[in-house]
């Protein structure tokens, strides 16, 4: 995470490190428990969500979206609990605690900047304060790049290139 | 709550409206409403209805009751939950105390004549201004006079009477109240809940959390509880960071966030919404960035 101000060496090349996205045993399934809140809490650590954080249906639907209700320090909140899309995981990753005993020589930033799996989520709760969830939310608007993620790096078949290479014969032949 | 119209109501009537629970910094605000028929009112005095401040519980439990038995009264009541308080008053547009009142007294006049009580005369204890008040509920109910003033809790009878209403329920609201969180140690001596009650102040020390403020008893809008706040968890939220740039004294607030990685919230720091330069529109307007340190 460091980075002295004037170098932009680390900027460049982004920081090395590593993540192990191998499935542990110890991995926890978080999926309902998951909150987006619209403020930063300034702490890093665990705290009695569910005794305090009670979340209820309003029975409200908006844009096929299923409306809950939550307060947080005073303020409303309304949320929406969505699903992520099939072929994704929402993952919180930790810092690996013991990378190991090493050589002097093999630690190296890559080394000490080593991330794994600590728990797995299928869904997210996003609240907003003051306004019912929409489509038009940011939050709701990033999942748009799945689609375009697949269309620029999803490896092309022997079929889409067959199809592909069908479709524009027709449309010479049409010209 | 409060009881239907009963067969006086097409006389010309007269009602009280008063408030309990507006100082306390915990438990619901309760505005309550008392009516009866014009004719009804010389009876009333009989009934020995005072302030309600200047009765003692077990009096004004006896009035109350009385007065439900009464068929020559009604009354009604707005139980306006704390949660609700803390809600509206840190609204992004903030609505204030005096506001949710007004609405409340608004409600209970609308609720009575709704149920077809012919309403000439409507007794109000002031909140704010007395005569923009009065204006602003004349102009709701041109059908109805208002009298709004200071002490009419006391002045007029049929406002001492509403009073009792109120302060009961809210009292008995408090008596009953089921605290929402499923914390140990949690308990329910919250004393009167005015600020100064030193039995309230030390039920609102036991029962902070770093993270989560209070219990939603507490209406978290009260200046009262800000002392509280300087020990938890600092919690900063987008529309209270728009209040202060209006007032303009964001800038080390929000590098202070960033260099600690909030991402949430660095986007709103323009220092950081300008590096975002030259990053394709379909990220910028999804506030979808490449993350290179974590």
């Amino acid at each position: 995470m460091e980075r002295e101000g004037g170098s932009s060496d680390g900027f460049q090349n982004g920081i090395l490190g590593n993540i192990d996205l191998r499935p542990r045993e110890s991995v926890l399934d978080l999926t309902g428990q998951i909150h987006h809140l619209p403020c930063c809490i300034k702490h890093d650590g665990p705290s009695s969500v569910s005794h305090y954080f009670k979340p209820k249906k309003t029975g409200i639907e908006v844009e096929v979206l299923t409306i809950e209700e939550a307060c947080f320090r005073g303020r409303k909140l309304q949320g929406t609990t969505i699903s992520l899309p099939d072929g994704y995981s929402g993952l919180v990753l930790g810092k690996k605690k013991n990378p190991g005993k090493r050589k002097a020589s093999e630690i190296s930033e890559a080394n000490l900047n080593c991330w794994e799996i600590g728990a797995k989520f299928q869904s997210i709760t996003y609240w907003n304060h003051d306004s019912l969830p929409s489509q038009d939310d940011t939050f709701l608007r990033c999942f748009h790049w799945f689609a375009v993620a697949n269309a620029l790096h999803k490896p092309i078949t022997d079929d889409d290139l067959a199809s592909y290479i069908s479709s524009s014969k027709v449309k010479l032949m049409g010209e | 709550m409060g009881s239907d119209a009963p067969k006086w109501a097409s006389e010309p009537c007269i009602m009280g409206i008063d408030e309990a629970g507006r100082g306390p910094v915990l438990g619901p605000m309760v505005y309550g409403c008392l009516y009866c028929a014009a004719s009804y009112q010389k009876t009333l005095p009989s009934l020995n209805f005072a302030d309600s401040k200047t009765l003692k519980e077990e009096k004004r439990e006896e009035i109350f009751e009385s007065l439900k038995s009464d068929g020559s009264i009604g009354w009604a009541v707005d139980v306006i939950d704390p949660k609700e308080l803390s809600a509206k008053m840190l609204k992004k547009n903030k609505i204030n105390l005096n506001e949710i009142s007004h609405d409340s007294a608004i409600g209970l006049v609308a609720r009575v004549l709704g149920m077809g009580v012919l309403l000439t005369e409507v007794y109000v204890d002031t909140v704010g201004d007395a005569e923009k008040y009065n204006i602003k509920l004349s102009e709701r109910f041109p059908g109805v006079k208002f009298i709004v003033s200071k002490k009419a809790d006391s002045l007029y009878p049929v406002v001492s009477g509403a009073s009792i209403v109120a302060k009961v329920t809210r009292d008995r609201a408090l008596h009953d109240w089921v605290l929402e969180e499923t914390v140990e140690n949690m308990h329910r001596n919250f004393g009167s809940g005015y600020p100064g009650d030193p039995e309230t102040k030390a039920w609102l020390k036991h029962h902070t959390h770093s993270i989560f403020g209070f219990p939603t008893l507490v209406r978290f809008s009260w200046g009262t509880c800000s002392p509280y706040f300087k020990d938890m968890v600092e919690v900063l939220w987008e529309s209270d960071k728009l209040g202060e740039e209006e007032s303009s004294s964001c800038g080390k607030r929000q590098l202070k966030l960033s260099s600690l990685g909030f991402t949430g919230c660095k986007r709103r720091s323009e220092e950081v919404e300008s590096s975002s330069k030259g990053r394709c529109m379909f990220f910028q307007s999804r506030k979808l960035e490449q993350m290179t340190h974590f």
